[in-house]
């Protein structure tokens, strides 16, 4: 019996920010859903990410509060979700903005918005650590950020290995017994 | 030979009461050491005294989590700090790996440094921690062991008995069908 995946959208439902969004984002919602705590969540195309991007930066959102991934292992595919909130913009201090885009597995890279949003480059940094995906644009790719540099890394090759994908393998370190 | 016995128990009494711990606090337990050394717990009695720095002090107190990272940082504190030294191992991290223990980044203390007394819990109480200090102070004076013996309990003065197995049902026989 195959494990219940997470949907990739959460179900659709009555946000006050929901026409705003969909008029400033134009085509590139995909889905569009309101998260159990009541936040509204947009899956974007991977390619339009950026303009995106910039247009949730002109409607008030004025930092990137998180970033982080999932990895759909079976599908060959990642999940980026970007949490955008604001400081500045008194009506919308209450709301956080998810934005999600879907990332073929064999091939993972995605723009960065790391010049829109600078609050976004270590979060882009570390996803790119913990996952291997990469972000086109931000300077930092392929260095080691939080990680030990002799940590994670194949022994037969040399390659750095991605610890938070889902075939990834633990080493005996003598703590598992 | 008499007078250096007597400065060698001398040397021990001195090392006894004044050990001076680094805070190494790499994870929540730091809170409750904090706790221990406050006005509370004052575990400045038994001559806890938190020193600000290793090269002055003769204990290390390893707060929680070691990470791959902080373990080159644990192995430096401990080779400048001077001889004789002492190691506590706190919390389940620091013993263990605790929730992390089968993390891809976090290390057991004691395949860094070698480790005297470690202490249980998530995260110790002050009670704990002076109890270490107090099995460290055993330790110097040549008697290592448990702080607390535990004491044997009679529990059916308190506790009924335990339930009887219920008896084994009889086998029963097998009637035999009737030769045809």
């Amino acid at each position: 019996m195959a494990a219940k995946l997470p949907p990739k959208c959460p179900p659709r439902g009555d946000h006050p920010l929901l026409e705003k969004v969909k008029q400033t984002l134009g085509g590139a919602v995909l889905n569009h859903g309101v998260t159990p705590e009541g936040h509204l969540c947009v899956l974007v195309p991977l390619d339009k990410i950026r303009d995106v991007a910039a247009a949730v930066k002109n409607m008030g959102f004025d930092h990137v509060l998180s970033l982080s991934a999932v990895d759909y292992a079976a599908e060959g595919r990642f999940l980026v979700t970007y949490i955008f909130a604001s400081y500045l913009t008194p009506e919308l201090r209450s709301q956080l903005l998810h934005i999600r885009a879907e990332i073929p597995r064999d091939n993972p890279k995605i723009a960065s918005i790391a010049d829109i949003y600078p609050s976004a480059d270590y979060e882009e940094r570390e996803c790119h650590e913990m996952f291997g995906i990469w972000f086109e644009g931000n300077p930092h790719m392929g260095k080691r950020f939080l990680l030990d540099p002799d940590c994670c890394v194949d022994e037969k090759t040399g390659k750095p290995l991605y610890p938070l994908r889902k075939d990834y393998k633990v080493p005996d370190w003598g703590l598992t017994g | 030979m008499l007078k250096k016995a007597k400065l060698e128990s001398l040397f021990k009494w001195g090392v006894r009461w004044s050990l001076w711990p680094v805070h190494l606090v790499t994870s929540c337990c730091g809170v409750e050491v904090a706790h221990a050394s406050g006005p509370g717990f004052d575990a400045e009695r038994w001559g806890v005294l938190p020193f600000h720095t290793m090269r002055q002090s003769n204990v290390i107190i390893v707060e929680g989590t070691v990470t791959r990272k902080m373990a080159k940082v644990l192995k430096q504190v401990y080779e400048q700090m001077p001889e004789p030294k002492y190691v506590i191992a706190m919390g389940a991290c620091a013993v263990r790996g605790g929730l992390f223990w089968n993390s891809y980044h976090v290390v057991q203390v004691d395949t860094v440094v070698p480790v005297d007394v470690y202490i249980a819990g998530c995260p110790p109480t002050p009670e704990a921690v002076i109890r270490a200090f107090m099995m460290v102070h055993n330790k110097i004076k040549g008697k290592p062991g448990p702080y607390v013996e535990p004491v044997k309990v009679d529990l059916t003065q308190f506790l009924p008995p335990p339930p009887k197995p219920p008896a084994k049902p009889a086998p029963q026989q097998v009637q035999q069908a009737p030769a045809a």
